[in-house]
């Protein structure tokens, strides 16, 4: 199965007066998020390995009148250049009319909510294979909205990450602005929020996921992102990297306060001329080139924190798909630079900022009233998914490593 | 499996800020044991010779720049031991080693007896010489590569820069945690960097030699602090390909964030001397770039890598916005279509795997990137601490143009414009330059930016401080070196055109248009002079505002200025190679020194054909000056003697019906005509291509005389009226007349003889003291100082006025005891004094003069200036404290249109009244 990864949370968007598409979609660079709803019942047999809640919420919309539905959100992600089994994703669900219980709407344009760059990209393909318009989101309206709704109204969303271990925390809604969103996927924006839909993007950097990808796929010949993340778990970044220690005979350079195993030179130690690529185990350029990403990424988002005075900073984006180890370097960066006054946070539902953006972006979802009022009320009697759970087979092996974490 | 924290949580401790202060202060340095000299000038503990131990302070005040120029602080007596005293430091860097030493002047002690009078007049003891401050000499950069550490043994121990001079009681630290120094024959060598651990042993055995370890960011921040104060355009921008040289007030050079990009990064904020501490850095740095860079490539070494990226294309490699968005721009958020997203974001593609990507582009994919992360956490780190100035250094830049202008793209995309990331021209120096100032006396300390004058010969300055083969270790070396240097055939051969500079593009992360062709890797790699410190040197006094002052009319950086005169310099070149070959008997050696000149002087043209601000900064007159020391490089003393003595001659010959002529006029049309008269002889200018023509059309004396037939006022700038009515007055009052002229002078022959020693002489009869300001050493047909007593004697022979003044001025030493006049009751007449002026130029940078020229500017209430060089090409627009006259024809036709908007031969009289 193509599938890359699916996964479900218990929503429940209002059941509009006029059918609704549920699919919205998120296309980046090197991965498509989707966010689909389907309510209760409308299960396909194949999709029997996606976790579902029992649980389901009668919520009344408060405005409108429109009872919610229970249902779920289901989050999905293929491989952009995969793009194809995407679409055959869609089409075999019938995602693209609203779930195949549901009429084909009258008109016979279908839009479907899109954002990510893609969006833009496979407007045609799209159209041609499955008939739909992608309606293009922007990409940090969605991102922000998806955060926003994320931090919101699901508990226990964020996370601090110290010494392999997650410790949840609940914001308070109303002391969550303004923070810092850090979206690391091929490339890391950096976006400053003050409330719903004010926000704005202040920096961020070209040495990314896709230079992590990249570069390790040159360097390593892995065939894929999570194999390279795999290989960084036993490699040992000192082969590569030049420490501080190499550089002063083992002795700390104190004085500045930089000790021996501090990382002087990321890939310093490849100036050897006595060694080839192929004499480092692909292992530590895993590591090192992790590394290297990951505490840039931390410091210049602990600099640009620092400079607008924000509290938190919250890292998502598909470079970091729960990855322990990558956790652990941004945080590690953050305390670092921020000499321990900042922590970086981290969100369950990382990779799909974009995607349940894009979704909370059609007019009649509902999602905008559920999120500002009911939900956040609802939630302290709601018991969130389960971690670790979330995702479906192929990141099995990246679960079982966290829990022993 | 390590934990995935295990490196980190023992690696990063807290970021300890450092913070030097002046924390103890070693006791007076100069030891009064070694105190040996004969003169027993105290030395006031007060002035700037308390150090720190560990670091070296520089007092470079302003006080010191605007001050009292008079008054001169004794501070530091000279290392007595050793006439030829030499001292080194180094800095052993994973790839280069960069050596900074110091040599003394050869001692110029001719016999000068000129010299000594106006000492003599001055109250200028010879003794009191020894209370410079500095010590006079010269320091030399140069590099070599760390795997090739051997050749920079073998250039230590050929030039024997180990041993002389160093004594370690003297030289040696006396920071309280360091050994003393039992054995004598144990020189001590300060050295910085990683490899100051390492390499100890080797330079011990090889050398004899103790390497005494500096710290490094102490030694980063000493040179920086010395070069930005001590070096006038030190810093520089560099955007789209274009370097900019910027001028830093020393008032406000602090705070400033120092970001030094070794193999990794070090981020410094500088308070002060000795005053910093690192707030940041990053560990993707230069190491990055050459290991991953090595690792994606297999390129042999740093440079070619870099070499590669100037061919490269990252747009293969990595993935910009326009890539994600289909071409679009995301405007939105102000990315450009351009704009990189992600670097090596587009090698994520599963159709291609490493061997199918140019290494080119990986180069500059790579380069971008760590380029930019650099620039931006720069950045925000400058931004944190509320620092104005950005100063990027390091071996990653090793002023590789792309690099700088990544770098400064970045700072400036990042800060919208409103930071400049600046670079500097030492930037591979400044830990070695730093660890000579280590040293306890190494007398850098009070050196000020007038003292130091930069030079570029042949050899290691030209190829940017790197020593390529054995040292040159005389003058047949370095003409053998030129030979072969030209014969390489692909580095100077001809001059190369001047090029569009490459441009990146400013409306993002751009790929330059055209850097590939017009930058060679190391076509941007500046030279690096000899520092020459000159303690002699002083600020005119009579400027009226020497920190606004700029010599050059001329800017060679303005656009075709460059290319024309360097077209009219190598017209002139042959011309004058045959002069240079001539003056020294027109010998084999004396040929081939002429072609090495030729060589060497082209390659200089081509250089800066090819890279502008590969000198620093240039004017016009730093271009003649250049040309003036590589004469002398090439030991051309005086290419013109013999020409001068004859026009001289044929000149003095004329004189005194010249002057019966002239005291036949009343006053006032003596005035006229003597003014006409300078403007005439001004013509006489082997510098000029026009009048090197001239030459050959007729004898002195005629030219001279059509040449004042022609003098039809108005002149194309004529303040002449002004001036006389300043002379002598409108009405029956007469003005009081000047106290004392200073007189710029400036060719041999009919010039001075016929057009300023009439003009003197007026002065003097009018009681006005009169100084004849002229050069130090031969430039061109220019008089030098040691040349006018005789001229003067010879034309007092004739002249009872210029006789008394002379002998009152100190001049007629010799010539009084010849003279059977001698007994002659000596009257009180103004003197006649003779001065140099510091310099070997056909121009001047007021700036820069002999302290003695200074000393007289101190009651001097009239400058004249005359001449091209000195009054057009320099000090058209100067503004004086005092009276100024400038006086000069213009013999460029070029020059004409753009300064006077006129015409070959008109004149310039240039009246400014004090104030």
């Amino acid at each position: 199965m193509d599938l890359k990864d699916e996964a479900s949370i218990a929503m429940l968007p209002a059941e509009s007066r006029a059918p609704m598409p549920h699919l919205a979609i998120d296309i980046g660079g090197s991965l498509i998020k989707l966010v689909y709803y389907s309510r209760d019942g409308d299960w396909l047999p194949e999709d029997n390995k996606i976790w579902s809640s029992k649980e389901s919420l009668g919520v009344s919309n408060g405005e409108g009148n429109h009872p919610l539905s229970e249902g779920r959100l289901h989050f999905a992600k293929f491989e952009t250049s995969k793009i194809n089994d995407c679409i055959e994703f869609i089409r075999s669900k019938q995602l693209h009319v609203g779930g195949q219980h549901h009429e084909v709407p009258s008109k016979n344009k279908i839009i479907i909510k899109a954002t990510g760059g893609g969006a833009f990209k496979f407007t045609d393909l799209f159209k041609e294979k499955l008939g739909i318009v992608l309606d293009k989101e922007d990409e940090m309206d969605c991102l922000v909205a998806g955060v926003n709704f994320l931090l919101k109204a699901v508990q226990r969303e964020a996370f601090f990450y110290m010494d392999g271990q997650k410790q949840f925390v609940q914001i308070d809604h109303k002391d969550l602005y303004p923070y810092l969103l850090v979206n690391i996927g091929s490339g890391v924006s950096m976006i400053k929020v003050d409330g719903d839909g004010k926000f704005e993007r202040v920096s961020g950097t070209s040495v990314g996921g896709g230079t992590f990808w990249g570069l390790g796929r040159l360097l390593t010949k892995c065939q894929s992102f999570d194999e390279l993340l795999e290989l960084s778990h036993v490699g040992n970044n000192r082969v590569i990297d030049m420490l501080v220690g190499d550089i002063y005979g083992g002795t700390d350079y104190a004085k500045i306060g930089l000790s021996s195993t501090n990382i002087a030179s990321s890939f310093g130690k490849a100036i050897s001329v006595d060694k080839e690529l192929e004499d480092y185990q692909p292992e530590d350029i895993s590591r090192s080139l992790l590394r290297m990403i990951s505490n840039n990424i931390g410091q210049i988002a602990y600099l640009n924190a620092l400079r607008y005075g924000l509290k938190r900073i919250f890292f998502g984006g598909f470079f970091i798909r729960g990855h322990a180890y990558t956790m652990d370097t941004i945080s590690v960066a953050v305390h670092y630079w921020s000499k321990g006054e900042a922590q970086a946070m981290f969100l369950r539902h990382e990779g799909f900022l974009g995607a349940l953006g894009a979704f909370a972006s059609y007019e009649r979802h509902g999602f905008d009233d559920l999120t500002a009022h009911q939900l956040a009320q609802l939630c302290p009697r709601r018991e969130s998914c389960s971690e670790g759970t979330l995702h479906s087979a192929p990141h099995c092996d990246v679960i079982k490593e966290k829990k022993t974490l | 499996m390590a934990g995935p924290s295990e490196d980190y949580q023992n690696s990063l401790g807290n970021d300890d800020i450092k913070d030097q202060e002046d924390a103890h202060e070693s006791s007076d340095p100069v030891d009064e044991g070694k105190d040996t000299e004969g003169d027993s000038m105290a030395h006031p503990a007060s002035n700037s010779i308390h150090r720190s131990s560990s670091r070296p302070q520089l007092d470079l005040s302003k006080a010191a720049i605007q001050g009292n120029f008079e008054e001169r602080d004794p501070t530091i007596l000279l290392p007595n031991q050793s006439d030829d005293i030499s001292h080194l430091a180094l800095d052993i860097g994973g790839s280069l080693i960069k050596l900074v030493y110091f040599s003394r002047h050869e001692d110029q002690s001719t016999i000068d007896k000129r010299k000594k009078t106006v000492k003599l007049r001055l109250g200028i003891s010879n003794s009191n010489r020894r209370s410079y401050p500095i010590l006079g000499g010269r320091l030399h950069f140069v590099k070599f590569e760390t795997h090739k550490i051997n050749e920079c043994l073998e250039f230590i121990d050929s030039k024997q820069l180990h041993c002389s001079g160093v004594d370690s009681r003297h030289w040696g630290s006396e920071s309280p945690n360091s050994q003393p120094i039992n054995n004598a024959n144990n020189a001590v060598i300060k050295a910085t960097g990683g490899g100051a651990f390492k390499f100890a042993d080797l330079f011990r055995e090889k050398l004899g030699v103790s390497i005494e370890k500096e710290d490094e960011m102490d030694c980063l921040v000493a040179g920086a602090n010395f070069l930005l104060k001590a070096i006038r355009h030190e810093a520089f921008t560099h955007i789209e390909g274009q370097k900019e040289f910027v001028q830093i007030d020393h008032n406000e050079l602090f705070p400033y964030l120092l970001v030094n990009i070794g193999s990794g990064v070090s981020m410094i904020k500088v308070d002060g001397d000795g005053k910093f501490q690192r707030v940041s850095g990053t560990n993707v740095g230069g190491g990055t770039y050459w290991g991953l860079g090595r690792l994606l490539t297999k390129c042999k070494s740093f440079d070619e890598l870099l070499e590669l990226s100037q061919r490269g294309d990252n747009r293969t490699i990595d993935m910009l916005v326009g890539d994600i968005y289909g071409g679009m721009d995301y405007s939105k958020i102000g990315l450009s279509a351009s704009t990189i997203a992600s670097s090596f974001g587009k090698a994520i593609s599963e159709n291609k795997e490493l061997e199918d990507y140019r290494p080119e582009d990986i180069s500059l994919s790579l380069l971008r990137m760590i380029s930019y992360n650099i620039g931006q956490i720069s950045y925000l780190n400058a931004l944190r601490f509320g620092l104005k100035r950005i100063f990027f250094g390091g071996f990653f830049i090793r002023g590789h143009a792309y690099t700088m202008d990544t770098i400064s793209f970045a700072v400036h995309f990042w800060s919208r414009g409103e930071m400049q990331a600046m670079f500097l021209r030492h930037e591979g120096f400044l830990g070695a330059l730093g660890a000579f100032m280590s040293y306890e006396k190494h007398g850098l300390d009070d050196l000020m930016v007038h003292q130091l004058v930069e030079r570029f010969p042949m050899g290691a300055p030209y190829t940017g401080g790197k020593i390529h083969g054995p040292p040159l270790a005389d003058l047949n070396e370095k003409i053998s070196w030129m030979e072969k240097f030209v014969q390489k055939g692909n580095e100077i051969t001809a001059p190369v055109p001047m090029a569009k500079p490459g441009t990146t593009g400013l409306g993002g992360f751009e790929v330059p248009s055209s850097k590939g062709g017009t930058l060679r890797s190391d076509a941007s790699a500046l030279n690096v002079g000899v520092l020459h410190l000159v303690p002699t040197l002083e600020v005119f006094p009579l400027l009226a505002d020497a920190k606004t002052y700029e010599p050059n009319t001329i800017d060679l950086s303005e656009t075709g200025e460059l290319d024309y005169w360097f077209t009219v310099l190598l017209e002139h070149l042959p011309d004058l190679v045959d002069k240079a070959v001539a003056s020294e008997g027109g010998t084999d050696d004396a040929k081939r020194r002429g072609d090495a000149f030729a060589r060497a002087f082209s390659a200089h043209m081509a250089r800066l054909m090819e890279e502008p601000a590969a000198y620093g900064k240039m004017g016009l007159a730093n271009l003649l000056e250049l040309r003036e020391e590589c004469l002398r490089e090439f030991q051309f003393v005086d290419a013109y003697r013999s020409i001068k003595q004859r026009e001289n001659e044929a000149s003095l010959a004329v004189l005194p019906d010249l002057l019966m002529e002239l005291d036949s006029m009343s006053e006032e049309t003596r005035l006229l005509t003597l003014i006409e008269g300078v403007l005439a002889a001004n013509i006489f200018d082997w510098g000029s291509r026009a009048c090197v023509d001239l030459y050959h059309k007729g004898t002195i004396i005629e030219i001279y005389r059509m040449s004042r037939n022609k003098m039809q006022r108005p002149w194309r700038v004529d303040d002449f009226d002004e001036f006389k009515k300043r002379m002598l007055g409108s009405g029956p009052q007469k003005p009081r007349p000047h106290r004392r002229a200073l007189l710029f002078v400036d060719n041999s022959g009919a010039d001075i003889v016929l057009g300023m020693l009439p003009l003197a002489r007026e002065l003097l009869r009018r009681g006005t003291e009169v100084v004849l300001v002229a050069n130090s050493l031969p430039a061109l047909n220019d008089i030098t100082a040691m040349e006018l007593p005789e001229i003067v004697a010879e034309a007092a022979k004739h002249c009872d006025i210029l006789r008394r003044a002379a002998e009152a001025g100190g001049l007629l030493v010799d010539a009084m005891t010849n003279s059977i006049d001698g007994s002659k009751e000596n009257s009180s007449s103004v003197p006649l004094m003779v001065v140099e002026n510091g310099c070997g130029s056909p121009c001047i940078d007021l700036r820069q003069v002999s302290s003695e020229l200074a000393a007289l500017a101190k009651d001097a209430d009239l400058v004249i200036l005359e001449g091209m060089g000195r009054a057009l090409h320099t000090n058209l627009y100067a503004r004086f404290k005092c009276d100024a006259l400038k006086l000069a024809m213009v013999k460029n036709q070029r020059l004409a249109e753009k300064l006077v908007k006129g015409k070959i031969y008109d004149c310039v009289c240039k009246y400014e009244p004090a104030g």
